[in-house]
């Protein structure tokens, strides 16, 4: 039966451009997590840099968060956002020319970034270092992506906006402004510029736009693809709507004022910093609410984790949510704050959050998709067992190392003796760290061993598809035509 | 801070344009989400909102033809 549907579905919707994003999400997902161990490595072990500028860790490093949080992020929120939207409409798209616009838009923004960023061509701004020409085709092509989404909605046919959608709208609205403003500079040629913020008001609207990176893009965007499919791999409706209604609006609400707590101890006025963590703080409770929501979704049926692994990476990507959404606001706190900022807790705080909620949500969205999109089975089922239990462990391994390290960092540098000197030198502190920094480097290539998994399982199932005619059946194409 | 009230004492006057604003876009939001609450968990709203949880599962009977959008 369900089957039947995906056929019907097949020929009412646009969905090559949504099997396009998911496959270069895959990859992505492969090339960010690989360059992410590399320069962990490179940490460890610093002969890596083969004092070479263009390999080196303060070039590469961007690459690897852009590649993780636009490519393979950017992919999956634009692929997901682009089936449900449809499917939840119950419309095709509006353009389906103007959604291939976006496909080929966005990959070009990741082509440019993986080669400006090793050149060393930077803003030096956090999760923003692209250049202002590159900037520009960001917009564009998000403003596309946005006002394509937009009037897909307007043309629906059903007659309320289901959940997944505000979230998806939401974080499309405040990344056009966060970006805009964040991006606001003066260019004096056509790969440098400054910002138009100078000071402690460009460190504010860096972390304006840093924590909301995180908030509206890396939050509010996998919510919207968390309550589509953890319903429909459940097979079961959302628990709560009323309570998807009150997590989205106290998001909204909420979320844009914490940036300052990026900036405890710092010349930002003292109360700014306090506001941002009595907000972060006040932020557990929708999180929380939204976790719970989306768990208690297998309420009654809980023995699916036994069997179906794509529910347990749904499942256990909100565990991570609930997970750093406490661990993010007592951070935030200035007693926490003094002891954590500018140590490894913060890159195991964030790597729990990545690795565990987006990542783990993305994964689970996108093995649902493979098997509804190409209309075939998973060619291994084992394999997405074995990449569910790598990417857990990696994630697990990766996190502790960080706690660990993070908290003998800050207790180190601000241990003294009894006549008040220093009782660490920063290197000593750098050197205690080794330890935790192979293990960081084991960890995560952990998690890049599963991501290959997945993409080999992926391909595998393409080529299934394919080989046995699954796709040209849905479509409807007969089989000469289509040779 | 010697007192709760010394705590929340504020000089009004010296309040700039942006600071108002700021606050006023506050205590919006503030009641905003009070009034958010109350339509969410108000038992007259529950079965029109949480008819809304089907939306997923309607596509797919849709598709079948059969339109009581239930699964």
């Amino acid at each position: 039966m369900e089957a039947t549907a995906d056929f019907t579905a097949e020929r009412k919707y646009d969905f090559d451009v949504v099997r396009w994003f998911t496959i270069m999400a895959v990859v992505y997902l492969v090339v960010g997590a690989g360059v992410g161990v590399y320069i962990a490595s490179e940490l460890a072990w610093p002969f890596l840099n083969f004092d070479n500028p263009y390999i080196s860790f303060g070039r590469l490093r961007p690459v690897h968060t852009n590649a993780v949080i636009f490519a393979f992020g950017g992919c999956t929120l634009m692929g997901t956002a682009y089936y449900t939207v449809q499917r939840t409409c119950g419309v095709s798209l509006w353009s389906n020319k103007l959604a291939w616009f976006t496909f080929w838009g966005w990959n070009a923004i990741i082509a440019l970034a993986v080669i400006t960023l090793p050149l060393g061509f930077t803003q030096s701004k956090e999760y923003a270092e692209l250049e202002w020409p590159i900037d520009i085709l960001i917009a564009v092509v998000w403003l596309s992506f946005t006002f394509n989404f937009i009037m897909t909605i307007a043309n629906r046919k059903s007659s309320h906006i289901y959940v997944s959608n505000w979230f998806f709208l939401g974080m499309m609205v405040m990344i056009v402004y966060l970006h805009v403003v964040n991006s606001l500079s003066i260019p004096v040629g056509l790969i440098k510029s400054y910002s138009l913020f100078s000071g402690v008001q460009d460190a504010m609207i860096q972390w304006w736009w840093g924590h909301n990176a995180v908030g509206f893009y890396l939050t509010a965007g996998f919510l919207g693809i968390m309550y589509y499919f953890v319903p429909k791999q459940a097979n079961r409706p959302i628990y709560s709507y009323r309570l998807s209604v009150i997590h989205f609006w106290a998001l909204m609400f909420g979320y844009v004022w914490l940036g300052a707590h990026h900036l405890q101890y710092t010349a930002l006025p003292d109360w700014t910093g306090s506001l941002g963590a009595a907000v972060s703080l006040a932020m557990i409770i929708p999180s929380w609410g939204g976790a719970v929501n989306g768990m208690m979704t297998l309420s009654g049926a809980w023995d699916k984790l036994r069997t179906d692994y794509v529910m347990r990476f749904l499942i256990i990507a909100l565990a991570f949510y609930a997970m750093s959404t406490f661990e993010g606001p007592v951070m935030s706190l200035k007693t926490v704050n003094a002891l954590s900022h500018y140590t490894d807790w913060t890159i195991g705080h964030v790597h729990s959050g990545a690795l565990g909620w987006v990542a783990g949500i993305s994964i689970g969205a996108i093995y649902h998709l493979m098997t509804r999109l190409w209309h075939t089975e998973m060619w291994s089922e084992k394999l997405v067992n074995v990449h569910f239990w790598t990417a857990t462990i990696g994630t697990v391994i990766y996190v502790v190392a960080m706690w660990v390290s993070g908290i003998m960092q800050g207790l180190m540098w601000r241990a003294y003796d009894e006549y008040g000197t220093l009782a660490y030198t920063f290197v000593e502190s750098v050197a205690a760290m080794h330890p935790y920094y192979a293990m960081r480097a084991v960890g995560g290539g952990i998690f890049l061993l599963g991501a290959i998994i997945m993409l080999f399982n992926v391909l595998m199932t393409v080529r299934k598809s394919v080989s046995a005619g699954s796709l040209r059946e849905a479509r409807g194409t007969p089989a000469v035509a289509a040779a | 801070m010697s007192s709760l009230s010394d705590y929340f004492e504020t000089d009004w006057a010296a309040m700039t344009a942006t600071d108002w604003v700021g606050t006023i876009l506050t205590v919006v939001i503030f009641v905003l989400m009070v009034v958010a609450y109350f339509q969410v968990f108000r038992p007259k709203n529950r079965d029109k909102l949480e008819a809304r949880k089907h939306i997923p599962f309607d596509d797919d009977h849709q598709d079948l033809g059969d339109n009581d959008g239930r699964p």
